[in-house]
């Protein structure tokens, strides 16, 4: 048994023409025993940076407080919201702090900068960053998560289109994933407005 | 130190990935042709697909010293079932022999993934798989292999149309009806199924055999090119 299996979930990102988006199911189990249909592992860090933590649930709610601190910590010195390219940083060394004695996460990081460009970055639960321009996956279903985004995701899409996209993606990578599904939430990040979405998933 | 102790493991995984879709009038199979052993690439132009009769085809995976017997000697049961009763066996046929020679070796299986694709009696296009020890069933498409996991959640949102709300204004699909497709509709879906399990997979790669059979005509071959990297 994997920790990173024992209570499931996934998370995915997704890169759109002037907008992101971030993704999450909304199971909790005990391995094979559904616990909760109402735990999202996506967590805003400003107005416009998001970011999922799917993993262990007990780690996945200690760095939210964690990150939550640093992030409150970083908008008192420097005075502004942080920036999520150096978001991406802070979760880093964050992880990398635990070295040795790691938190079970695998972070999921999707945000507008101050520029109004996209930004989606993932971590492994250790600190490595992955910056990609396209998607990033996370959680025990990210390998289903691949095959479909990589066959579904397209370059430039409209807020509407990616999130038909990346909710395309999710509901069916997680109907073929018995550690994650039961619900679905999907954020979609523009310029002037963040929208959340529930989605109507089988609850199977 | 312990005594030095020596084991012999009588299998493999030579990974690559097959898929089949079928439709009412045609079925479509295929595989990669890439043959690993770890990070290693044995050969790019394996052959994990075969013609089994004017009718009828198979794909296989798994450890292919197993995947190459089974197809060996099921063509061999094939030959002998045309000299004994003069006429080729239906696909749905070769199914329930492809279930009695897997399970003939139940407690030393062949570790091989089959997928059966052709055209039924009937006229219909139709796949079977199977489990290593004979298990099967039959399906309208089905991946196996290295890369399965990435494509069959595809193929659930392509083929079955699974999470796509059909629209208001067309008449409800009939439950249990056969998909009904294109047959340049569904090479497409196939190509893009392997070019994306070629890009997020390091098992598959190097080219893709199709076999096509479409109802009252001859069985024919598509080969492309994958990323051989």
């Amino acid at each position: 048994m994997s920790i990173m299996e024992l209570n499931g979930g996934s998370c995915i990102a997704m890169v759109g023409k002037g907008c992101v988006a971030i993704a999450c199911d909304l199971r909790l189990g005990n391995q094979a025993l559904t616990v909760a249909c109402n735990f999202e592992k996506v967590f805003p860090a400003t107005e416009r940076t998001y970011y999922g933590l799917p993993g262990l649930a007990s780690d996945t709610v200690t760095v939210r407080d964690k990150l939550r601190h640093r992030i409150n910590l970083y908008a008192m010195k420097e005075e502004r919201t942080i920036e999520p390219e150096t978001f991406c940083h802070l979760v880093s060394s964050t992880l990398y702090e635990r070295r040795f004695g790691p938190y079970f996460v695998e972070p999921v990081v999707a945000g507008l900068n101050s520029k109004d460009e996209p930004f989606i970055a993932a971590t492994d639960l250790i600190g490595c960053i992955n910056f990609a321009k396209d998607f990033v996956v996370s959680g025990t279903a990210s390998e289903k998560l691949f095959g479909m985004a990589e066959s579904l995701w397209e370059p430039d899409l409209e807020a509407d289109d990616l999130f038909e996209t990346i909710s395309q993606t999710l509901l069916n990578a997680v109907d073929r994933d018995a550690y994650s599904g039961w619900g679905a939430v999907v954020w979609i990040i523009e310029k002037d407005k963040v929208t959340k979405r529930w989605l109507k998933a089988r609850m199977d | 130190m312990g005594p030095i102790q020596h084991q012999f493991n009588p299998y493999a995984d030579n990974g690559g990935s097959i898929l089949a879709i079928s439709s009412s009038k045609f079925a479509v199979i295929a595989g990669d042709t890439r043959q690993s052993s770890g990070y290693n690439i044995e050969t790019r132009t394996a052959k994990r697909v075969f013609q089994l009769t004017p009718e009828a085809a198979i794909a296989v995976q798994g450890f292919m010293g197993d995947a190459m017997n089974l197809v060996k000697r099921l063509k061999q049961r094939l030959e002998w079932y045309h000299h004994t009763h003069n006429e080729v066996p239906s696909l749905k046929s070769i199914a329930r022999l492809v279930q009695t020679m897997l399970y003939g070796k139940r407690f030393f299986p062949y570790y091989s993934y089959v997928i059966l694709a052709g055209i039924d009696r009937d006229g219909t296009g139709a796949v079977y798989s199977f489990d290593p020890v004979g298990s099967y069933e039959r399906e309208s498409c089905r991946a196996y292999g290295s890369a399965q996991s990435l494509v069959q959640p595809f193929l659930d949102n392509m083929v079955y149309k699974k999470n796509q709300v059909p629209d208001p204004s067309l008449p409800p699909p009939v439950p249990g009806q056969r998909p009904e497709f294109d047959l340049a509709e569904v090479q497409s879906l196939l190509t893009d199924a392997f070019t994306g399990a070629a890009e997020r997979h390091i098992e598959v790669g190097d080219g893709l055999d199709v076999l096509v059979v479409e109802k009252d005509m001859e069985m024919r071959w598509v080969h492309l090119p994958l990323k051989r990297d």
